[in-house]
């Protein structure tokens, strides 16, 4: 199966992003990525004022804080309730190696 | 200025290298030191930052990171950033963003790290810190930036269980950290302690952090590596980021392993900074070595980008001004102060300091009250500091007030007390915390007049006539035995006046 | 007239008089959800406390309580809202178990106006998409033809509304989610200001694209929802303290004299000509209200799709992040935990949410950020310079919602680009921030609904409400319904 030439960086940015592929997928994700790109690429054309500020975030007020005062958490039990895996008191999660190669 | 680094690797200079010693070679320092501020909420949710509570019972929808749980930012982080920026002598943002670092671990519940990039809220500074050079001139390390940003949860990586699950605490999550970063400025390990110490020092007294090492309040990273001259240009070895350093010996001793550890592998393969990548390297207090840590092919690529659920923060000038005028002293100032007002000697000066605020104060009420810094200063020193080390007590609980303690020392100059009776005047004020009136009263102390030495001096020359004896004859170190058989005789006495009275009425 | 007919206001009316239980009220929607949810697929879950709710609120009503302005009114609420100790999905595998420990912001706002939230409606994964067809639990249907799609994401509560399983929904929208599927199912939808409405308790997709609205038959009732559910939330770093007047008292003021911009480039280019013809209609409508229409120009307009296609994956690369099988998502079988981590988000997610994370996460890659993510957000600050100067000559903004009517499930499922168009006309407001509405204008010779957009000035609701409003009063297309049983288009 020949590569698509976005797939060897599919490959790359699927592992960044924690998100396991098949091969179909892969392949399948590169031709999307692609096209995808390409239809983006259409911002490079954009020719932009010298001093254009970006604009992350649709709202340019300042400063929401609020004041060092404790509130109540939420009982442990409630914030468990939804774990996956738990023992009470801790969340569980899978060793970060492999049992084998420790 | 740097001199300039060459970074080619080429076998001929193989041989050079053998020749090079390790004497020759300058170690470049930078640290990354991340302080949990001292606040009762979390940097972005009301839960509480308190130490050792049981394992997920501080944890809300925000710092777990639930779907659709949104931050707001806690003021008095912010305001404790920016009093630890001014003592260090650091440019204060007047606009201030937030930023993710996005990676991938159990505890960190977003999955990204809420931080600072590119507007920290503190800007370049500086730190002097006293070295043992013999110029005896202080050093100044020069400070990059220092932001905020939430801390991770903890991970607890059970060996024993048969499953080998890790267990995840979120107590920790969101805790508040400024994280101040220094310019590769410090030279050996011994100045890296040094600057560590000063600035826990300066947080102490700023209020900001109790900076408990153990509890992790204080964690420091170091970016290591050489420059070695080498037919007259400098080497650089590659940058090795020490992590996990929890203690100042950690750091002094890491350090000292690292620099020559890069030494004897530039020997032995010429590797350059340019050869290699920035490697993390844990130290290991066990093997009190550092080892390579296992990474990640992609762990540096943290795609930063702005925040969208936070807005900037602007900083007026109004509030830096309120908060530098509520600023302390600071340690240097209070150091200048008691050599230059006080008399004391730097080192002296040094370890009042050290102690804190409080015994600073406590030092300065008494010295001013006795009018003697040096009397002050060595019973300072010596028995409250003694006192509160044994004792494990901050001077706020130490028994004897200062008005108390300036009573006794004034007693102790006029000669009224000697040193010895003066110390278990003290032991007493301190047991049972009692004024000195009531200590010495409690003791028996009472004042001796002369008719009653004169008295005392006599049976003792006729009691010893050997000693007397050999006073006269020469032997004048003699005379304190008989100075002991009068304390024996009379504890009140002063062995001061016992002496002069006694060497009059022997050699006239 | 059926109780499905009537209006949320005259529902509210009938409640207040005693003419009607909140109880009876809530029983009739939830009849009416069994009855034909299996035909539309619209919610995802219905809640089963909403009679016990209802009873409460009845109680309270003749105990002479004094009881808020929507008490005993049902409200549907998309699945991508969290709603205490109700099921919460975002229609995603990932989350398929999750119950929400809090209530989001507007949905506290809305209990405590009496409101009774009686289902949560489906809706594209995590919001991403503009057909419902991503959703793990299945497509909505459009009620006005079932072989075709509803819109998206906020299908499922269009979907609702247009059938009459719920008097009114609320929805999301990011890039034109309520406004699409609103204009889809021929019903009136609104995307406020950002920052109007608190993001508190809304499972982000882009954060700073994401704003919760009404959808609902008719302009007034989403002033109706608007005078509750808008407004500062102090958890809501990004949420606005300006002030919030109420909508309902302004939607007759007239609109003798209020310019209305059009831009002709959009009512061009790729339009289907029966979307043109209705929406030229529409214009005249506004004419005899008294508008002045005027020729206005958006000329980075055209870009505002590429730099959502790149703003929006990007900031969802990171907001998905958080689903990694730890707390409370999906878990997938695994030895390990960087194993743990790809399973779960390989299965836990599906196609097109995988599709943007892997977009996202390229584009804020190292090497790729000042190309990609840099330049879409100085483009996106472009747009918004367009319409600041607009808006210095027209106080509304006219075009059509879509390109098209209600496209047929399956037709671009396998063609994003395609899919992504669906937005065109849609994307520009987020980005710049500003409020935009839909309004069903005259449907399709086919019978397929058509909408009418309007878009104005930052946290200029109102006017949009009361154009929208003043336009029902001379129409009746956001009146009819489907007919009975939902019909197959031949
Ligand atoms: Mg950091
Ligand atoms: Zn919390």
């Amino acid at each position: 199966m020949p590569d698509t030439p976005e797939q060897p960086i599919v490959n790359q940015v699927a592992r960044l992003a924690r998100i396991h592929l098949d091969e179909q997928q892969l392949k399948s994700s590169g031709e999307k990525l692609e096209q995808i790109l390409g239809f983006v690429s259409q911002l490079e054309q954009i020719e932009l004022p010298k001093d254009v500020i970006p604009f992350f975030g649709a709202i340019e007020s300042v400063n929401a804080i609020r004041d060092d005062q404790l509130q109540t958490s939420v009982p442990r039990e409630k914030i468990l309730d939804n774990a996956p895996e738990s023992d009470g008191e801790f969340y569980l999660v899978p060793p970060v190696f492999k049992p084998t190669d420790s | 200025m740097e001199d300039s680094v060459l970074n080619s690797n080429s076998n001929s200079q193989s041989n050079n290298r053998q020749t090079v010693p390790f004497n020759d070679a300058k170690i470049i320092i930078g640290l990354e030191v991340h302080v949990q501020l001292d606040t009762d909420s979390k940097l972005f949710c009301g839960c509480s930052t308190r130490f050792g509570e049981a394992a997920n019972s501080q944890t809300c929808v925000v710092c777990t990171g639930m779907p659709g749980a949104l931050p707001v930012i806690n003021q008095r982080a912010l305001e404790l950033s920016i009093r630890t920026g001014l003592s260090l002598n650091c440019r204060i943002a007047r606009s201030t963003k937030w930023d993710r670092k996005n990676y991938f671990y159990p505890d960190l519940p977003k999955g990204y790290q809420i931080s600072q990039f590119d507007q920290p809220i503190c800007g370049p500074g500086h730190l002097d810190i006293q070295t043992t050079e013999a110029s005896g001139q202080p050093r100044r390390i020069r400070i990059e930036r220092a932001h905020l940003e939430e801390d991770a949860g903890k991970s607890i990586h059970d060996e024993s269980n048969d499953r080998q699950s890790s267990k995840i605490d979120l107590n920790r999550t969101g805790t508040p950290l400024l994280e101040i970063v220094t310019y590769p400025d410090i030279r050996t390990a011994a100045e890296a302690k040094a600057f560590l110490s000063e600035l826990k020092l300066i947080l102490n007294y700023i209020d900001v952090s109790d900076c408990n090492m153990q509890q992790g309040n204080l964690r420091c990273d170091a970016n290591v590596n050489l420059h070695i001259p080498l037919r007259g240009q400098q080497i650089a070895t590659p940058i090795v980021e020490i992590k996990n350093l929890n203690s100042f010996r950690a750091v002094e001793r890491s350090i000292t392993f690292e620099a020559q550890r890069q030494f004897e592998g530039w020997q032995e393969n010429g590797v350059t900074i340019a050869d290699a990548p920035k490697q993390t390297r844990g130290w290991n207090d066990h093997t009190q070595m550092t080892t390579l840590q296992r990474e990640k092919e992609d762990s540096a690529d943290y795609r930063y980008f702005p925040d969208p659920d936070l807005i900037a923060v602007k900083i007026e000038e109004t509030q830096i001004k309120q908060i530098r005028s509520q600023l302390v002293q600071l340690p240097a100032i209070l150091r200048e102060l008691l050599v230059k007002e006080y008399n004391l000697k730097p080192d002296d000066a040094a370890v009042i300091v050290s102690q804190g605020r409080g015994v600073v104060d406590y030092f300065l009420t008494v010295a001013d009250g006795c009018e003697n810094s040096r009397v002050a200063n060595n019973w300072i020193g010596q028995e409250v500091l003694r006192h509160l080390n044994e004792s494990n007590q901050t001077i706020q609980q130490y028994p004897v007030s200062h008005q108390q303690f300036t009573e006794l020392l004034k007693l102790v100059i006029a000669g009224t007390l000697d040193q010895t009776r003066g110390k278990e005047v003290l032991n007493a004020m301190v047991e049972h915390s009692i004024s000195s009136e009531e200590a010495i009263k409690q003791l028996g102390i009472k004042s001796v007049d002369n008719s009653e030495l004169v008295t005392l001096c006599e049976t003792l020359m006729d009691e010893n006539q050997n000693v007397v004896e050999q006073i006269r004859s020469g032997n004048e170190k003699a005379i304190g035995m008989l100075i002991g058989k009068a304390r024996k005789k009379n504890p009140n006495a002063n062995p001061g006046l016992v002496k002069a009275m006694l060497s009059k009425m022997i050699t006239g | 007239m059926t109780l499905s007919a009537l209006n949320a206001d005259v529902i509210v009316d009938q409640l207040n008089a005693g003419d009607l239980t909140a109880t009876d009220c809530v029983q009739h929607f939830l009849d009416r959800i069994q009855t034909h949810n299996a035909d539309l697929n619209a919610f995802i879950s219905v809640s089963d406390t909403a009679l016990e709710q209802a009873e409460t609120i009845d109680k309270r009503r003749k105990a002479g309580e004094s009881l808020g302005c929507l008490a005993g009114l049902p409200v549907a609420v998309k699945d991508g809202i969290c709603v205490s100790g109700q099921p919460t999905t975002a229609g995603s595998k990932m989350l398929e178990n999750f119950s929400a420990p809090y209530d989001a912001t507007i949905v506290e706002r809305l209990k405590s106006a009496g409101a009774i939230v009686i289902g949560k409606t489906n809706m594209d994964e995590f919001a991403m998409g503009s057909s419902t067809e991503n959703s793990y639990f299945g497509s909505t249907t459009n009620p006005w033809a079932t072989d075709r799609v509803p819109g998206g994401s906020s299908g499922g509560s269009a979907a609702c509304v247009a059938g009459r399983l719920a008097p009114v929904a609320i929805g999301s929208d990011t890039g034109g989610s309520i406004r699409q599927p609103a204009s889809f199912c021929g019903i009136t939808g609104l995307k406020p200001t950002y920052g109007r409405v608190s993001r508190y308790g809304l499972i982000a997709f882009a954060s700073s694209l994401d704003q919760i609205g009404p959808m609902t038959r008719t302009a007034k009732e989403s002033a109706l929802l608007m005078s509750v559910i808008a407004g500062f939330d102090p958890r809501d770093s990004t949420s606005s303290k300006e002030h919030v007047s109420d909508a309902l008292t302004s939607l007759e003021t007239p609109l003798k004299g209020i310019r209305i911009g059009v831009c002709r480039d959009h009512l061009h280019e790729g339009l289907h000509w029966e979307v043109k013809t209705k929406i030229n209609d529409a214009i005249s409508v506004f004419k005899q209200l008294g508008a002045n229409i005027e020729e206005i120009e958006l000329p980075h307009s055209n870009s505002a799709v590429a730099a959502y296609y790149i703003i929006a994956p990007c900031e969802a690369s990171s907001n998905l992040a958080r689903y990694d099988g730890v707390r409370y998502s999906f878990r997938a079988q695994a030895n390990d935990l960087e194993e743990m981590y790809r399973n779960t988000r390989g299965q836990g997610f599906g196609d097109e949410v995988k599709q943007r994370i892997i977009l996202g996460t390229y584009a804020l890659s190292s090497g790729y950020y000042e190309a990609y993510y840099l330049k879409a957000s100085k483009v996106r600050r472009l747009i918004k310079q367009d319409y600041d100067e607009a808006f210095q000559k027209v106080d509304l903004i006219l075009g059509p919602t879509t390109p098209t009517p209600a496209f047929k499930l399956g037709q671009h499922t396998q063609d994003p680009l395609a899919m992504y168009l669906a937005d065109i006309f849609t994307v520009s407001a987020n980005l710049a921030g500003i409020p935009a509405m839909s309004v069903p204008v005259e449907p399709s010779s086919t019978g397929l609904p058509i909408g009418l957009q309007l878009q104005g000035r930052a946290f200029e609701e109102n006017t949009l409400l009361r154009a929208a409003h003043q336009f029902q009063n001379e129409t009746h297309w956001h009146m009819t319904s489907p007919a009975e049983p939902w019909r197959t288009q031949s």
